[in-house]
């Protein structure tokens, strides 16, 4: 069975992929800085993308937020993701959650084993681990050709 | 480097990074043979390069041998393809193309998403032997990390190393016995960590959504029947005794749910969703960060 629940979020990757994250909220984004302007876009992903259309520059410091609503059989749902740029760079991510969709809940409810609402993060540097298990270190032709991505589209 | 004082051998690897540690240094000897592990198993299986046999399958329908370790990796996916109702599958290679993760790295999309033909029709996978009857595009990196890492630590074991930490760019593989803490990378942020690990004998793979992502909420990631990206879940992390089954675990935790999955195969799993929150079997209780 897949999942009931499609989302549409797709933030991108803060610190690596500025277009894909700025971009990726460009209804507001676009906007002036510090708005919280809730630009729902419906059936759609929050994140378009940007690489061909935006160039990084260009957008100012400031807390960026929007909303998108999707249609899933669960019916419509809702969710939100601020993002937060300081001299240029994502410096925080905030996925906001919607009470509005007790469908969805209900749904995560059913999992085995625990259930957490809200992830927390530590930075990487203030923690006693050896080791990090996660796949942002893939490196090659992927992450060559993103950058190449970028830069043309500067 | 796991432990304080172990030595470490880094090299590239079926188009990613990879650090050996082991308690003492290996010799030239040693290396090479890991590195033969290494190719071999490129040669085999990548789908990147022009001379492989993934690529030779890629151009004409026949009948293809396949190295040791192909039918365990046959079974390992024929079992998740059923249960995510062919949702993860080892015939998505065409869908990814489709989509611009090439052998070129385009990163362009030639237009729709494009499904992945459905297993019976094109493939018959006995053992180590591939049978197809159109020309596919195999690809098999939801496993096939996890099974080179594996591939390794037998290699290393044969060796005489019997203690050695694999990481493989953030799939894990712990010979033992002595435990090593492991953070979990934040799905958004990889100078963060949603929680710790103590990961003692075994492997801790992750699969991200947003990693080896391009435009257009395009990422590596996608449903077989539809060819499109899923959506729902962001990361997934997955504990098991191998690291081919841990690596494949973490991605059919995107199509399939821990609780399902833990019906066929023994594991522990951690799925974190689009929304920031996070679901978790027993062995990752209290892991996460409050």
């Amino acid at each position: 069975m897949s999942f009931p629940v499609r989302k549409s979020v797709f933030v991108g990757l803060a610190g690596m992929s500025l277009i894909g994250t700025v971009a990726g909220c460009a209804p507001s984004a676009q906007a002036p800085a510090a708005q919280s302007t809730a630009a729902s876009t419906s059936g759609a992903p929050i994140a378009s993308t940007g690489a061909s259309t935006s160039a990084a520059s260009g957008y100012k410091d400031g807390t960026y937020s929007a909303d998108g609503n999707y249609v899933s059989p669960n019916g419509t749902e809702t969710v939100g993701v601020e993002l937060t740029l300081s001299g240029g760079t994502v410096s925080d991510v905030n996925i906001t959650q919607h009470p509005s969709n007790p469908n969805t809940r209900k749904f995560q409810g059913e999992f085995a084993g625990g259930i957490k609402a809200q992830i927390v993060g530590k930075k990487l540097d203030e923690l006693n681990v050896s080791k990090v298990a996660g796949s942002s270190l893939t490196s090659g032709g992927f992450n060559q050709a993103v950058e190449k991505i970028k830069s043309e589209a500067q | 480097m796991p432990h304080p004082g172990w030595a470490a051998v880094s090299f590239e690897g079926i188009g990613t990074a990879w650090e050996i540690s082991t308690p003492g240094p290996l010799d030239t000897g040693q290396r090479r043979r890991l590195l033969d592990v290494v190719e071999d198993y490129d040669a085999a299986w990548s789908r990147f390069r022009t001379d492989s046999l993934v690529a030779q399958a890629a151009r004409e329908a026949g009948r293809y041998q396949m190295p040791d370790g192909a039918g365990a990796l046959g079974r390992l996916y024929r079992s998740l393809y059923r249960l995510s109702a062919g949702a993860m599958t080892p015939l998505i290679g065409g869908s990814l193309e489709q989509l611009g993760y090439d052998a070129d790295y385009s990163l362009r999309s030639r237009g729709t998403p494009l499904p992945a033909p459905p297993w019976d029709d094109v493939l018959d996978w006995q053992d180590t032997v591939l049978t197809t009857t159109a020309p596919v595009v195999l690809d098999v990196g939801a496993a096939g990390k996890g099974q080179l890492a594996d591939l390794l630590a037998a290699e290393l074991r044969s060796q005489g190393v019997s203690e050695h930490f694999i990481d493989a760019s953030g799939d894990l593989l712990n010979s033992g016995p002595a435990p090593v803490a492991v953070g979990l990378e934040h799905p958004y942020d990889p100078g963060r960590a949603i929680g710790t690990i103590s990961l003692g004998a075994g492997a801790l793979c992750a699969s991200a959504a947003n990693r080896r992502a391009w435009g257009d909420g395009l990422h590596h990631v996608l449903d077989g029947t539809t060819g499109t990206p899923v959506r729902t879940v962001i990361a997934t992390w997955a504990l098991a005794g191998t690291a081919m089954t841990a690596d494949a675990l973490a991605t059919a935790l995107f199509f399939v749910s821990g609780k399902a999955l833990e019906q066929d195969f023994e594991f522990s799993w951690l799925t974190v969703f689009s929304d920031g929150s996070a679901a978790y079997s027993a062995g990752f209780e209290g892991v996460l960060f409050e």
